[in-house]
């Protein structure tokens, strides 16, 4: 198993590498730079010419890729154009409030599904299981940023129970228990609509899972041995039904750091997800290249956690 | 059985559900025309202002604020609405942005236009106590202009103090034209007095030497006197940022005019979809702007608000390929073979098109029919007497077969005068909703009256595209024959940055000898007398329509909404009273 880890790591670095050199080449592949968004009679052409020049967007890509790679290797992903700071302190400062959003909003997923999921598989084909399936086809056909409107709609703006945009409220010192609950009270609604609507997915697993395990002999065997339902459903059944969601588990340690655009934007929300598409936009290649890698890396790194979960849950599968 | 029935049931209601949002949206209002004269700059709401009270002020945006705020360093429109509260220019301006004696700073011009020499007020101190010193104001130009400056803010205006460029090259240490004569007063030579001095060619701003002294220059926009403890000398102190959502202000007793009524102000980004439930529940008593498409939806439903209005510094244009850009010589190369060389054809296009029409259709009157290239945002320069073309289908028709150009293959679309196949191709970007349909009416209007224009590529183009290929590099596509673009225009009235022989952005390449004159008019010594100026940018102006490099299409308002509680607020270009602004209830109004 270690071997296997191990093994892996290696191959990730020239994945990490062969991903460095698309995503800059695709960078600079988009038209326009980080000066297009200047064209503005108040500055001078030849100010922008002159900062082209400070900022090496004249040389040929092969010189400008060696600097860069030159700088990650120290840790050093350059400056934001747009921000005038460093990238590395931009992403930490995003990474920060998208992390915590993506860990209330995979709690409440998680709160929400293997309870439904439970309920649907054991009762299956009844109005409940109708009705939690009717839910998740709804869910599936709901697209978030509408859905996240109508709860703000609801719960923020009309019922006032929940603030409306922004992380944490203006004027509070941080480390305060003030602060820390105001963040708190920040982050519910919002996660609360990602986590009703992915949840969806995984309560469907979990219920055709258990729909399977619940016809296999070992099933009848338990049953024999006189252990009482709940014993049977909650032991039996549901340990051998969660494979799915732990293999899903490693790929939704990704999901921490990349966030979600539209909730992002519509809660006010400066997160991962919309630094992302903001630097595409706006050709922040900085923060482009350094964003891409850092979630190309997540994702090798989630991909890794889900195999080696999975061999711990399930001793059947052997990773060799 | 009976489950399908219960699906039925369910789909049934939320079908009625779904028609009668629909009748709700659409039901009224859509016929409505506004019109810009009907808004005023000030709030009317009277009644006297309580002790203190918070401000809540919304930036609509989709994105965080990038939380440079500074006005040395930032490029952003989102951080100048923040320092705004707490820094300000050290000049004020009136409503023609034309420099007056009334701001924390008052100046005098030397005879020959060339020297100005700027007074600090004593009472005029840093939210630090220290004074606003004229090292300070001298500071803040050494800054702008040390090499290793990385703002955006460099520009003709600065090259044009004395000694200047070597400064910037590094080979002096001090700027010539710079002269700190006591502490409190600044002197500044300029190689060339020009009457664009007065009206946005001095750099206003100070910079706190105190405190950026220490700072390399190349670190300073990134350092936490800019990002994390800015300060000015305005009304209001910054307590507290978080970064790239809100920004909290307190009241600063020091200010030079006097204490703020207000106890303090709170900024905060909210996002475009919500911003009109953010107005009715009272989450924001003011924003920077309001998505003016939306009014008419929502204006009936906003009773807590009252919209203040004024005209956009801006307008929207089409405009003509008639050149490229010699690299070699940095100007505008025209070329007298161009598709569109010929005026009548130019001329016939601006009559085809209806945006009278356009501006009633799809902004409610909120932008109207432009006539000329100065848009009435200066109101002193812009000529709303000249006639420019307006909708007139038949005449487009009749310049257009006399110049020659018509139908000579009879396949329903004019050739040119020679003959050939005359395929005119129309760059147009992608930006909000209207833009598509816009451009669709652009080119079906043109095809009304014979001429085959065609969108370029088949599709609206990517803003940074678009730029690229109408040439702010000066590598112009030569594909694009006529483009949808729309400017911005400065405080100073004059073109030269947009239309000059050596304007880059000069993006029709259009250059004639009257116009190179008209435009050295305006900035001669001569144009310090204002009435002179404005008789030569009229000219300017007809000279314009008459030669058609580009024909203006509509002019934009801005719309603010304010809470019902707010006193004393203006968007006047000549607002200087953030510190009387006041509110009369504790709790803002909420909408009906």
């Amino acid at each position: 198993m270690w071997k296997f880890i191990v093994r892996r790591l290696v191959i990730t670095f020239p994945q990490l590498i062969l991903l460095s050199v698309l995503i800059f080449l695709l960078a600079q592949a988009m038209p326009g730079d980080a000066l297009t968004g200047l064209v503005d009679p108040n500055i001078d052409p030849e100010t922008i010419e002159e900062q082209r020049e400070k900022l090496g967007l004249n040389k040929p890509w092969y010189e400008k890729y060696i600097d860069w790679v030159g700088g990650v290797v120290q840790g050093d992903f350059g400056q934001s154009f747009r921000y005038k700071m460093p990238v590395t302190d931009l992403i930490e400062e995003r990474i920060v409030n998208t992390f915590w959003l993506s860990v209330t909003a995979l709690i409440f997923t998680y709160i929400i599904a293997v309870p439904l999921g439970m309920i649907s598989g054991r009762y299956n084909d009844t109005i409940l299981d109708s009705s939690i399936a009717g839910y998740t086809y709804i869910g599936f056909a709901t697209p978030l940023f509408i859905f996240a409107l109508v709860l703000l709609w609801i719960f923020g703006f009309h019922f006032q129970w929940f603030p409306t945009g922004g992380s944490v409220a203006p004027g509070l010192e941080p480390g305060t228990l003030e602060y820390v609950m105001s963040r708190i009270q920040h982050l519910i609604l919002p996660a609360l609509s990602i986590a009703i609507i992915q949840t969806v997915s995984t309560v469907q697993y979990l219920r055709s899972e258990i729909v399977d395990t619940k016809q296999k002999d070992f099933v009848i065997t338990a049953r024999a041995k006189g252990a009482s339902e709940s014993r049977v459903y909650n032991r039996h059944i549901l340990r051998n039904s969660l494979l799915p969601i732990a293999a899903f588990f490693g790929y939704e340690i990704t999901m921490l750091i990349t966030g979600t655009i539209f909730v992002e934007q519509i809660f006010s929300f400066p997160g991962m997800g919309q630094l992302f598409i903001e630097s595409v936009l706006q050709r922040d290649f900085s923060v482009v290249n350094a964003v891409v890698l850092l979630f190309g890396a997540a994702a090798i790194l989630g991909a890794l956690l889900s195999d080696i979960i999975l061999s711990m849950v399930d001793p059947r599968i052997r990773i060799k | 059985m009976r489950k399908s029935k219960w699906i039925l049931v369910i789909m049934l209601i939320m079908f009625v559900l779904l028609v009668a949002c629909g009748n709700d949206s659409n039901g009224e209002s859509e016929d409505t025309i506004y019109s810009i004269e009907d808004f005023s700059t000030d709030s009317s709401t009277e009644g006297e202002a309580i002790d203190g009270g918070t401000l809540n002020y919304g930036l609509v945006t989709e994105t965080p604020f990038e939380g440079t705020l500074n006005y040395n360093f930032y490029s952003g429109s989102f951080d100048n609405e923040i320092i705004k509260w707490f820094d300000e220019s050290l000049l004020s301006v009136d409503k023609n942005h034309n420099y007056t004696q009334d701001g924390a700073a008052t100046f005098k011009v030397s005879e020959d236009h060339h020297t100005f020499t700027f007074t600090i007020r004593d009472n005029v101190n840093w939210h630090d106590g220290e004074p606003v010193k004229a090292e300070d104001w001298a500071y803040a130009i050494e800054v702008i202009g040390h090499p290793d400056y990385d703002g955006p803010r460099y520009d003709s205006s600065f090259r044009n103090i004395a000694g200047m460029e070597e400064y910037h090259n590094g080979d002096t240490n001090s700027i010539s034209g710079l002269e700190v004569v006591d502490e409190k007063t600044l002197k500044i030579t300029y190689i060339e007095g020009t009457p664009s001095l007065l009206a946005g060619g001095v750099w206003p701003y100070a910079l706190p030497k105190h405190i950026f002294e220490d700072i390399p220059v190349a670190d300073m926009s990134a350092s936490d006197a800019v990002r994390k403890n800015p300060i000015g000398f305005g009304p209001f102190k910054v307590e507290s940022i978080v970064p790239g959502e809100s920004v909290s202000l307190t009241a600063n007793g020091d200010y030079w005019q006097g204490a703020p009524k207000l106890d303090g102000v709170t900024v905060k980004v909210v996002n475009p979809q919500t911003i009109v439930q953010a107005l009715k529940s009272g989450d924001v008593d003011v924003v920077d702007s309001f998505p003016s498409e939306q009014y008419a939806d929502v204006e009936a439903s906003l009773t807590n608000v009252e919209f203040l209005g004024k005209v956009d510094m801006s307008y929207s244009y089409i405009g003509f390929k008639l050149g490229t850009w010699d690299k070699e010589a940095q100007e505008v190369k025209p070329d007298p073979d161009a598709k569109m060389a010929d005026v009548n054809l130019r001329r016939a296009m601006w009559y085809a098109v209806d945006n009278d029409a356009v501006a009633k259709q799809f902004y409610n009157g909120l932008r109207w029919n432009a006539n000329t290239l100065i848009p009435p945002s200066h109101p002193d320069y812009h000529d709303d007497s000249i006639e420019a073309p307006t909708f007139d289908p038949e005449k487009a028709k009749q310049i257009l077969d006399e110049a020659g150009y018509v139908d000579t293959n009879n396949d329903g679309m004019r050739e040119n005068p020679d003959g050939e196949e005359l395929v005119i191709n129309f760059a147009s970007m992608s930006s909000g909703d209207i833009a598509e349909p816009l451009t669709n009416y652009y080119v079906q209007s043109w095809e009304q009256v014979g001429l085959n224009v065609q969108l370029l590529d088949g599709r609206l183009i990517e803003f940074n595209s678009f730029y690229d290929r109408i040439g702010q590099n000066g590598d112009d596509d030569p594909a694009v024959d006529i483009y949808q673009g729309a400017w911005s225009v400065a405080t100073d009235v004059d073109p030269s940055g947009l239309y000059g022989r050596q304007a880059i952005f000069n993006f029709s390449r259009y250059a004639s000898e009257e116009n190179d004159r008209l435009l050295k008019e305006g900035l001669s010594e001569e144009a310090f007398d204002s009435e002179y100026r404005q008789e030569v940018y009229s000219e300017w102006q007809q000279l314009m329509v008459d030669e058609i490099p580009v024909f203006p299409t509509l002019f934009r308002s801005i719309l603010v909404p304010i809470n019902k509680r707010v006193v004393n607020y203006s968007i006047g270009p000549d607002f200087m009273g953030f510190h009387e602004i006041g509110v009369t209830h504790g709790e803002p109004f909420k909408a009906e």
